[in-house]
């Protein structure tokens, strides 16, 4: 059954089957920040064979970002996020649909921003615009998958439609402790990759895992513990 | 009445992961932070035996208190 896919797919067989890939191919997801988990997030989707990438940042590449972030190299320093962006991925797959957006998310402009999206990432690094992100996304009728990480740390979940699970979760304060605790390589990549899993299964049809509930995941003891959300 | 204290991520650090502790009768939520002098805006979320609630909670003998820290990054 795999000699039907494209030998580029043929290792996601059978984990994921010919229907599923086909749905992934017809899929939009739209990733929130091009940083260290948004860049990850797009990287594994493009390679997964997702058709559309709707990718947000208005930033540019600095050399701070080298320490983790996928389309931060020595090569794109000061060009956009999204710019480097485009150069990594259509390296990886041509195939895929990019959608780039050199700007910033607000409330205002997430209609315009996830138009034909079927699901959004969170990859922002702000506690206040991911709370913003998922009212957003409830008023457009997507699920959102979010993520946040600090140092060795980070949590990470799904929300429908009416779940709120980010405004119940990050009601409290603005600061979130990687101001203090910093982004080491390994967190974003671990929790994009999370992320990454509960997206794939929401576009095949599966159930979210991670739906009125979170993992939080601590990389200095190794434990990954899930909580419902009650 | 004793109290089972879960920490968690950064709140872990220079402290414990998990300790039962006495407290006197009627304590809340508000006073196992101060008792770690941990500030409330570095606990974003606080779980009473796996339920949401907020820092005037007030405790019953055996109850699990499980605070987290905001972990905001991207």
């Amino acid at each position: 059954m795999s000699n039907v896919l494209p030998p580029r797919y043929q290792r996601n067989y059978k984990s994921i089957s010919v229907e599923d890939q086909a749905k992934l191919a017809k899929a939009a997801i739209a990733i929130v920040g091009c940083g260290g988990l948004g860049g990850s997030m797009a990287e594994e989707f493009s390679r997964l064979g997702v058709g559309k990438l709707i990718l947000i940042d208005g930033d540019h590449v600095e050399e701070s970002n080298l320490n983790r972030q996928l389309f931060a190299t020595e090569e794109t320093l000061g060009i956009k996020k999204v710019e480097a962006a485009r150069k990594r991925l259509q390296a990886v797959n041509s195939t895929t649909e990019l959608k780039l957006i050199y700007d910033w998310f607000d409330e205002n402009n997430a209609a315009n921003f996830f138009e034909g999206a079927d699901l959004v990432c969170d990859a922002l690094d702000s506690i206040s615009r991911r709370v913003t992100l998922e009212k957003a996304c409830h008023s457009l009728g997507l699920p959102l998958v979010y993520a946040g990480i600090a140092g060795w740390y980070g949590m990470l979940g799904v929300s429908f439609p009416g779940d709120f699970s980010v405004s119940r979760l990050f009601r409290h304060g603005e600061k979130g402790v990687e101001k203090t605790l910093g982004n080491p390589a390994f967190t974003p990549w671990v929790l994009a990759s999370l992320s990454v899993v509960e997206a794939v299964k929401i576009i095949v049809g599966r159930e979210a895992s991670l739906r009125n509930s979170w993992l939080q995941v601590d990389l200095l003891d190794m434990e990954f513990e899930r909580f419902e959300l009650m | 009445m004793q109290v089972n204290v879960k920490l968690f991520a950064s709140l872990r650090e220079g402290r414990f992961k998990t300790e039962v502790v006495d407290f006197d009768s009627n304590s809340r939520v508000i006073d196992v932070m101060n008792k770690y002098e941990l500030p409330p805006e570095e606990v974003a979320i606080c779980l009473v035996n796996g339920r949401d609630a907020d820092n005037e909670h007030v405790l019953q003998n055996g109850d699990t208190v499980s605070l987290f820290p905001p972990v905001g990054g991207g």
